[in-house]
């Protein structure tokens, strides 16, 4: 039997941007029936070469084959038309729309040709969400349904339009880990109805879970092409970053001395005036880190708020290095030894249209000798923010390059850097290392680990279990705004995980 | 089954009584109020308009007790209008009245004032929901009015003057487009350019042309719609309020209503309405799919410089018959207004472009009033104190596109 040809192949790409080369050779073939990864750090390659395939970018060498046959892709109608559908990682929807409309929108079913049939449009997704196993209600605006929902979505736009090639863009940086796994049974279905996936990631456990084959890109280039069975993360983060990665982290035990920071029977308020945190109470000690593991969701964000001082508590007490900062506002709580790593660092790490120097400076700008007499020196902050990146080993630009410039990992060094390097006794670290690569998570995990050596309290709040057990030398569950339960260290996922969902419910005394 | 029964019995208690469709009432019986001590019921006694407000005002106070506050408040307004102005209707001389309230030639006037922002409405409209802002409309509006003008006197026939005016326009629209789609200009300043740009030319050629005459004066009129057989519609009352009203209204008020129902369909019930609205709010999910965003852009742009050129044509050969340097006058900038009220909605701008032409119809007949012509110029400004009130929001904040304003730069 002749061997079928593959569904979509790419011989020689090479895309070069000004002073970068953002693929350079790349070869890359993805069978019929198959999830294909492509495995690699930020800025490798990988959404650049899938651009390249749905006609966002046109390449300065290389082909493309689909099903053997050489095709040029000008444009993503282009793609559209080869069935090709792309998840982007940020997703292409209307908000104030509804799915059906979103999902019909510039191939729509007309009456007469003339006017839009939106009965017909709503009746074909309703369809297509029964044929592929997904709930989804067409005439719901995508503004009022969860991220998850809107992935669908857009996994919907694409079969809509006859995609058998579906490239997904990062596609579980945005959801909880049950929508992932939702998500990987929603892929699993498409499979077996033959489409091809591409399936592009960073994130080791995933790629194994749901490919077949995995590519690894490294700073543009194809590294290797291996099947599922026999790889392992070790062997894939090897690859990936080009070096042995330390995938555990390294730490010696933690010698916990004087509180640092103490939260009495916290309540606090979320946005619609609910109570989110219902009566915390716990300790942070010099030279610990404290993981809170938790849902999103129940009570974290606000208790973070809270802490920070950007947020008002109802009633308790918060004790930061023995002085009362419980009605304290944000700048004197950091003046007193909070370092704050923000859970979203584009939206409150960052300022993103200024430039790093700035952002460096944000917090001790009225400071000498930053500024005197009401003058500021911008050419002291770009000296002190030019150090600040040499250590904290920030690429991708220097004192004077915009925030917004930098890859996800390097801006949060930046704010990594702007708060370490202010000594403060607590660091309270919110999500650190959303959306990073294993590289830059294992950068940030180091730094943690070292400001704790260094005596200083560590309060990590995160989503990742893998990231909390880790970590953390002591581990507090959060369920509905209470703590439930605290464990050492050395409890094992499904016990933590248990906890989280109010498997649990005990009191711990502080 | 006694579940269900509840729930029918819930969707219809929020059917009838829901607060909004009360304040709704509110406001339309505070309203009625007012209307009841006016021409041709003109009731005398205070206590009627009194009455039937308070009404209103109850009705308002409940709606707030609710929880709605701004359809509440608005029919608690509406309620205290109907009874200060009814109850200086009744005070009010009945010969002075009559001055002012002749319904029929009210509703005539407000439809010839309304229709120059309904044109100019509607091309805001296709031009906004595609994403970008047009100030030019007001620039727009006076190439048409010249532009109209010339065009009639050139070719002497109305129709050849609505086709240039509208050209014009549309090549003026074309500039803004330029500036703001491909060169990615603020669009807030291109705008403005574009209206001192149509100032210069309009004021420039009609001097150049026309010199000191002005514009001639057998200039090609577009001509009324003479629909006499409404004045015979029984009872005779109805007939004449009808014929007076409705019956001699010109050709451009019958297609600017034309219009609204078209762009009303175009806009939300075709697939091209469809892009115009995705381009407007999310030009780069529109760009993924295959809608081009430039060419959506820039239609958009070029015909509401043409719809807007239509209200200045209008102006000048279906209204006024000549010409006058800036004859708009910032219609161009409440039609603008008329369309942020209106939620950027066909119908809803609609509505405030009929409120707008209310007050400029209602603002000279109070200056016929015995002793009240020295406040001339304080009711001309009645249009635009109405604007702020409006916009500051008696309705609520409406939204505005998502991606208005802001130029897309493909990748």
């Amino acid at each position: 039997m002749a061997e079928e040809p593959p569904a979509l192949e790419l011989r020689g790409i090479t895309k070069r941007f000004p002073g970068v080369l953002a693929n350079d050779h790349v070869d890359f073939d993805l069978r019929r029936r198959e999830v294909h990864a492509l495995l690699g750090e930020n800025g490798a390659g990988k959404s650049t070469l899938m651009n390249i395939l749905y006609g966002l970018y046109h390449p300065d060498e290389g082909e493309i084959l689909m099903r053997g046959k050489r095709v040029a892709l000008g444009s993503p109608k282009d793609a559209i038309a080869q069935g090709i559908g792309m998840v982007h990682q940020h997703f292409m929807l209307i908000p104030v729309m509804t799915v059906a409309e979103n999902i019909v929108l510039a191939s729509e079913p007309t009456t007469g040709g003339v006017f839009l049939d939106y009965d017909a449009a709503t009746k074909r997704v309703a369809d297509m969400a029964r044929t592929f196993k997904f709930a989804i209600d067409p005439h719901a605006r995508v503004e009022n349904i969860s991220v998850g929902q809107q992935q669908r979505v857009e996994i919907l736009k694409a079969l809509y339009r006859n995609a058998d090639i579906l490239i997904l863009d990062e596609p579980t940086a945005v959801l909880t880990p049950q929508e992932a796994h939702e998500l990987f049974e929603i892929l699993n279905n498409l499979r077996g109805e033959g489409l091809s996936i591409i399936f592009i990631s960073h994130k080791l456990n995933e790629v194994l879970e749901i490919a077949d084959r995995i590519t690894v890109l490294r700073r543009g280039k194809r590294i290797d092409t291996l099947p599922r069975e026999g790889a392992t993360e070790t062997e894939l983060a090897r690859l990936m970053v080009g070096r042995e990665v330390l995938l555990r982290v390294d730490k010696a035990p933690a010698n916990p001395a004087e509180p640092l920071l103490a939260v009495e029977d916290l309540h606090v308020l979320d946005d619609r005036g609910l109570e989110a945190v219902r009566g915390v109470s716990f300790e942070v000690r010099a030279g610990e880190i404290v993981g809170l593991a938790g849902v999103d969701g129940n009570g974290q964000t606000e208790l973070i708020d809270a802490l920070a001082g950007l947020r008002h508590p109802l009633s308790g007490r918060v004790v930061l290095g023995g002085e009362d900062v419980t009605r304290a506002d944000a700048r004197d709580i950091l003046d007193r030894g909070l370092g704050h790593i923000p859970e979203d660092r584009q939206r409150r790490g960052l300022v993103l249209d200024f430039t790093l120097a700035e952002n460096l400076g944000l917090h001790d700008y009225r400071k000498q000798p930053n500024s005197r007499f009401g003058w500021l020196f911008p050419n002291r902050l770009v000296r002190w923010a030019r150090r600040l990146l040499e250590q904290f080993d920030v690429r991708g630009g220097g004192p004077q390059t915009r925030a917004a410039a930098l890859s996800g990992g390097n801006q949060q060094k930046v704010v990594l850097a702007r708060e370490i390097a202010r000594e403060p006794s607590v660091l309270l670290a919110a999500q650190p290392t959303r959306g990073l690569d294993v590289g830059a998570i294992e950068f940030v995990h180091r730094r943690l680990v070292e400001a704790r050596d260094g005596g200083k309290g560590v309060l990590l709040v995160s989503l990742e279990l893998d990231e909390v057990l880790s970590l953390s030398d002591r581990i507090l569950v959060v369920y509905e705004g209470r703590i439930v339960r605290e464990y050492p260290p050395d409890v094992t996922e499904e016990e933590l995980g248990i906890a989280m969902t109010g498997g649990h419910r005990e009191e711990v005394p502080a | 089954m006694i579940a269900r029964a509840d729930t029918v019995l819930e969707l219809g208690r929020a059917r009838i009584a829901s607060p909004r469709a009360a304040a709704v009432l509110g406001i339309f019986l505070g309203l009625f109020a007012f209307w009841l001590a006016l021409p041709p019921v003109a009731a005398r006694s205070v206590v009627v308009p009194v009455v039937v407000g308070v009404v209103a005002v109850a009705v308002g106070v409940w709606v707030v007790s609710r929880g709605d506050l701004r359809p509440g408040w608005g029919a608690v307004a509406a309620g205290i209008v109907g009874i200060l102005g009814g109850a200086f209707a009744t005070r009010a001389a009945t010969s002075h009245l009559d001055a002012v309230i002749t319904w029929s030639a009210l509703v005539a006037a407000t439809l010839r004032f309304a229709t120059p922002l309904t044109f100019a409405a509607i091309g805001g409209m296709f031009s906004e929901r595609s994403g970008v802002v047009n100030i030019g409309l007001e620039g727009m509006m006076l190439m048409g009015a010249f532009f109209g003008a010339w065009g009639a006197d050139v070719t002497n026939s109305w129709i050849g003057g609505v086709l240039i005016g509208m050209g014009f326009g549309a090549a003026l629209a074309l500039v803004h487009a330029i500036f703001s789609i491909h060169l990615r200009a603020d669009q807030i300043v291109s705008g403005t350019a574009v209206n001192f740009l149509a100032l210069g030319i309009t004021g420039y050629f009609f001097v150049d042309i026309y010199g000191n005459n002005g514009t001639p004066d057998n200039l090609a009129g577009i001509p009324d719609v003479h629909l006499s057989f409404l004045g015979h519609v029984p009872p005779h009352g109805l007939g004449s309020f009808l014929g007076d009203s409705f019956g001699q209204l010109n050709f451009m008020v019958w297609l600017s209503l034309a219009l609204l129902v078209l762009s009303y369909v175009v806009m939300f019930k075709t697939p091209l309405g469809l892009r115009i609205r995705s381009v407007g709010e999310h030009p780069r999910a529109a760009d993924t799919v295959g809608v081009s965003v430039y060419g959506i852009r820039y239609a958009c742009v070029t015909a509401s410089g043409a719809l807007a050129a239509l209200g200045g044509v209008f102006l000048s050969i279906g209204f006024v018959h000549s010409f006058s340097e800036n004859m708009t006058a910032g219609r161009g900038f409440i039609a603008l207004a008329a369309l942020i009220f209106g939620r950027w909605r066909p119908f809803g701008a609609f509505g405030a472009a009929l409120l707008f032409g209310f007050a400029s119809a209602v603002a000279p007949r109070l200056e016929n009033v015995e002793g009240w012509a020295n406040y001339g110029t304080l009711f001309q400004a009645l249009p635009y104190v109405l604007t702020l009130i409006a916009v500051a929001g008696v309705i609520g904040r409406s939204i505005p596109p998502a991606a208005v304003g802001r130029p897309y730069a493909k990748q």
